[in-house]
């Protein structure tokens, strides 16, 4: 929406109204990327957490607990292959690196470029790993249908209190390394008061990539959500 | 360091409102910045400077209007600041729920000479 106050006066100081987010160009460009994955019929999810919470380890356990859905990968990096290199192993039918260079986020025009290298007509699912960051991905649309953010056990049980918008942003969160919740002193009922007065929504799946529990219910559910797109 | 990427981005659309509205010159920007987006004025006011050079908006003022981020108490019906150890309404201590306030990232209006 734009308008100009006092367009009639032909020169001198004028008050221009713009009101436009600071995200406007990059919101254009998530949009064009969520409309090539709807024609596609491919589910895609933003996934943000902290460096080591194990957004690279749930990719590789989701490979294999969504059944025959294909499943491709945006891999959003400083630097370095390494983790498309795991996904692939772990089965993944396609992955795709993105090398940030030192940005700390992905943003929309960056997913576009992924898209153009693969091939959606022989994808389901598309998970985009975001960079390893809990503040700076939360405000760039990249044209996903999910925000999915994990949160390991072992980082704490204050952490939405620290960074509350990507909880609140979050469609469904993940709390990972499960197994190891009684010798890190996180305490559940605290992290789950946080959590719900910033999103009272966002269903939470308890896991372990190490062990594999709780991994075959997130896989059901994800399902449910790709269903929906269909 | 996203200071960077979103003053890019904000500056194309100065530019392009300026251009479009017959601007000579831009005098000052006025953003309303959200205490949700974790936007830094300092980092912001710097790319700002940095960003504008050579550009219709060199030497213009960027002036930053913040908004808090705040939780809705249903029970007392009164919206509230968050403390620093939890989010429960200071007057009944009862969990509230986060409001819409403070995830504002706009560009509400700029000065310009035609």
């Amino acid at each position: 929406m734009t308008n100009y106050a006092g367009l009639g006066a032909a020169h001198g100081i004028q008050n221009v109204k713009v009101v436009k987010s600071l995200l406007a160009n990059n919101d254009l460009v998530a949009a064009e990327n969520r409309a090539r994955l709807d024609a596609a019929g491919v589910l895609a999810i933003n996934l943000m957490a902290s460096p080591g919470a194990g957004k690279t380890s749930l990719i590789s356990r989701l490979v294999g607990a969504v059944g025959t859905a294909r499943l491709g990968v945006i891999e959003g990096d400083l630097a370095g292959s390494i983790d498309t290199e795991k996904v692939l192993a772990a089965g993944a039918a396609d992955a795709v690196q993105i090398n940030t260079g030192g940005t700390c986020h992905l943003e929309a025009s960056m997913i576009r470029q992924a898209l153009d290298s693969l091939d959606l007509a022989a994808l389901d699912l598309l998970v985009i790993e975001n960079v390893g960051n809990l503040i700076c991905p939360t405000h760039w649309a990249l044209g996903e249908h999910l925000k999915l953010c994990v949160l390991s056990t072992a980082e704490g049980h204050d952490k939405p209190l620290k960074y509350p918008e990507i909880f609140a942003v979050s469609d469904v969160i993940v709390v990972n390394k499960i197994d190891l919740i009684e010798l890190v002193d996180f305490e559940r009922p605290r992290f789950y008061e946080l959590v719900r007065a910033l999103n009272p929504q966002a269903p939470i799946f308890e896991l372990s990539c190490r062990t594999g529990e709780g991994i075959a219910d997130f896989g059901f559910w994800i399902l449910g959500q790709w269903k929906n797109v269909l | 360091m996203h200071e960077l990427s979103i003053m890019a981005q904000l500056l194309d659309t100065v530019e392009a409102e300026a251009r479009r509205a017959g601007a000579s010159r831009v005098r000052s920007v006025n953003l309303v910045v959200g205490e949700r987006t974790s936007f830094v004025d300092d980092a912001l006011l710097f790319y700002f400077d940095t960003l504008t050079a050579g550009r219709l908006s060199e030497g213009a003022r960027l002036h930053i209007r913040r908004t808090p981020m705040r939780f809705h108490c249903a029970a007392c019906d009164e919206a509230y600041r968050p403390g620093t150890a939890h989010f429960r309404c200071p007057r009944c201590g009862q969990p509230g729920q986060l409001s819409s306030d403070g995830n504002e990232l706009l560009i509400e209006s700029m000065e310009i000479d035609i």
